[in-house]
């Protein structure tokens, strides 16, 4: 692949991104939250959840890019500083997403990892806005994008001299109706090939069902990934947003047990 | 006009309103203390029809009538109340305002131009109580302040530490993504260098923080927000688009409570000023005296003595109370060995770690 001077580099020496206590490129970490930020209620509820279960770090959306426009768009700043208060109250390190270039700077005050999502994979004025942000980047893959142009995007990141790079797979597109997107679990070993940047699975988007986020958690685990973003609700069926997606406190409980079980027995067996 | 504009216009001038009404019972508060109610010497209905002539098309004359009569009345109530004057420096806003309101909780809080307008008002019986600050962590001592407690005759009551938590303030009607201009007081803009540039921010000094804060309420300039107070953004309706946005650890500000009379009680810290001749091992001499007695030393602060430069005068804070035995002879010690000896005040200590 060319062009890739800084996202290839050299492949032994892989990056370890630093949030606070948790390292995204060492052991298995876990991010878990909401889709969106809805009130302060929901959002301490479900941080107080997810911590208490074993979660490494919060996320929630403030601002929401939605397929309509009518849809619930995000509250913003109101929501920024809601999460915040998460933190103070459970220390979890925050993991927001941001859509505008005019918002990068505000983000950064409130959250320790910008997202980028799917649908702004390539958007490269957002992506060198972030670049200088002096925060950690959670970049997805968007839907329709090889490993190729997606490390592509990667590249402007680093290139404005942000090295905290995150990949993070959330399925693609193709002719499948079942599931919402193909989870291409490939993706992870052919990542640690093509460059020293962590990887991350989402069986959330990639998935949107409930019943195939676990066993898909589990594989993503067995495919080598570093962690899991995962979206959790204290109660989802008042979820303003994928309602139909979000695990139930309870669920995530379940799922975080089998997913260390089966973590620290591939560990045994490599060491 | 939008319908939308015309809403906020009204609702803006209503509290206008109410912010000038507030500090008309400020003033009627404060005559008080010329042993004089609102309407002496000019009875209330001279000042009733005089306000009453007021070519005013849309005020009727019974309105007018109306409004004044209640005004007055509830001035004459509020001075019957019996509150405590009490006198900082700075626009209501002000850290000086969130100290005073923090030591006496029940007060009335009256924002002054200049330190010494505290500290004579006090003086004079103008003010109850007066609250100005005397050191902070980052910066040091209050020099001003400091000057004025060695020329003034008040005693020191009590004490409190009030963090120092910036806020990036603005208007309702400002798009936090388009402000460009921050202002406040150096210090403050000093305080959040580097977040301020993060944010591609321009510092625009002003004079006081709280100041700042009402300007921006008042004009509500273009892109521009404030730096200052949690209690600004309650007092002039701002929204606090961030809060602790200063660069460096935590400081905080220590306030001193000033009255005419000592503290009542016993206290538990006592602050003294004095001055010692110019030979070796004079102010050895005096800090020997607290070694020997046991006695802790909480703040040590030298400054340059006005009248004879050269010399300077020292400001000595330590654990105790005046009224303990071994306090008064450390102290009658201390007096002999010094050229000039002041004692403050002993207060209850603030505790807190802010």
């Amino acid at each position: 692949m060319k062009n890739l001077k800084l996202a290839s580099g050299k492949k032994e020496d892989r990056t370890i991104v630093k949030v606070s206590n948790a390292e995204i490129g060492r052991g298995f970490v876990v991010i878990a939250g909401p889709c969106s930020v809805e009130n302060e209620r929901q959002v301490l509820e479900t941080a107080h959840a997810v911590k208490d279960a074993g979660a490494d770090m919060l996320r929630g959306g403030a601002f929401k890019p939605r397929t309509s426009p009518y849809a619930f768009q995000g509250l913003g700043l109101r929501g920024l500083k809601i999460l915040e208060k998460a933190r103070q109250e459970t220390g979890l390190p925050i993991v927001s997403e941001v859509v505008d270039p005019r918002d990068v700077s505000w983000v950064a005050e409130f959250a320790d990892v910008l997202q980028i999502g799917a649908r702004n994979m390539q958007n490269f004025s957002l992506l060198k806005e972030v670049g200088r942000a002096g925060r950690p980047v959670l970049l997805k893959r968007g839907m329709h994008s090889t490993l190729e142009e997606w490390l592509n995007c990667a590249e402007y990141v680093l290139s404005e001299g942000n090295p905290d790079v995150i990949l993070c797979e959330r399925g693609i597109r193709t002719f499948e109706k079942y599931t919402r997107n193909t989870l291409d679990l490939s993706a992870v070993p052919a990542i640690k090939e093509l460059t020293h940047l962590p990887i991350i699975i989402d069986p959330t988007h990639s998935t949107g069902r409930i019943s195939l986020i676990g066993p898909m958690s589990l594989a993503s685990v067995a495919a080598g990934s570093d962690g899991l973003i995962i979206e959790v609700h204290h109660k989802p069926e008042e979820a303003l947003c994928d309602a139909e997606q979000a695990l139930t406190p309870d669920m995530f409980i379940d799922i975080i047990g089998r997913l260390k079980a089966l973590k620290s027995f591939l560990d045994n067996q490599a060491s | 006009m939008k319908l939308e504009e015309i809403r906020r216009k009204t609702d803006k001038i209503d509290r206008e309103l109410l912010v000038l009404l507030q500090e008309r019972m400020g003033l009627a508060l404060r005559l008080k203390k010329f042993n004089l109610t609102v309407t002496d010497p000019e009875p209330q209905e001279d000042l009733v029809a005089r306000a009453e002539h007021l070519n005013l098309d849309l005020i009727e004359r019974s309105f007018t009538r109306q409004l004044l009569n209640t005004i007055i009345e509830e001035s004459k109530r509020l001075q019957e109340e019996d509150r405590q004057l009490v006198a900082f420096q700075g626009e209501h806003g002000a850290y000086g305002e969130v100290a005073a309101r923090r030591l006496i909780p029940a007060g009335a809080y009256i924002p002054c131009l200049e330190f010494v307008d505290v500290f004579r008002g006090v003086e004079d019986g103008h003010f109850d109580l007066g609250v100005v600050p005397v050191e902070n962590s980052l910066e040091g001592a209050v020099t001003q302040v400091n000057d004025l407690l060695t020329t003034m005759n008040l005693q020191v009551i009590g004490e409190v530490k009030v963090a120092v938590n910036h806020c990036l303030l603005a208007t309702e009607m400002t798009d936090y993504r388009e402000i460009r201009l921050a202002y406040s007081h150096p210090q403050a803009l000093a305080q959040c260098r580097e977040f301020l540039s993060r944010n591609k921010l321009e510092p625009r000094p002003y004079y006081d923080t709280a100041g700042a804060a009402k300007m921006l309420a008042r004009e509500n300039p273009k892109a521009a927000a404030a730096i200052a107070s949690a209690l600004c953004a309650e007092l002039y309706n701002l929204e606090i688009i961030k809060e602790g946005i200063e660069d460096g650890p935590s400081n905080s500000t220590r306030f001193l409570l000033l009255s005419r009379k000592p503290y009542a009680g016993d206290g538990d810290k006592t602050s003294i000023i004095f001055a010692v001749s110019h030979q070796a091992g004079s102010l050895f001499g005096v800090l020997k005296l607290f070694a020997e007695a046991n006695i802790n030393l909480t703040r040590i602060a030298s400054m340059p003595l006005r009248t004879d430069p050269g010399n300077y005068s020292f400001f000595l804070d330590f654990e105790g109370s005046e009224k303990s035995e071994k306090i008064t002879r450390v102290l009658e010690h201390v007096e002999a060995q010094t050229i000039s000896m002041k004692y403050i005040g002993s207060y209850p200590a603030d505790s807190t770690t802010a």
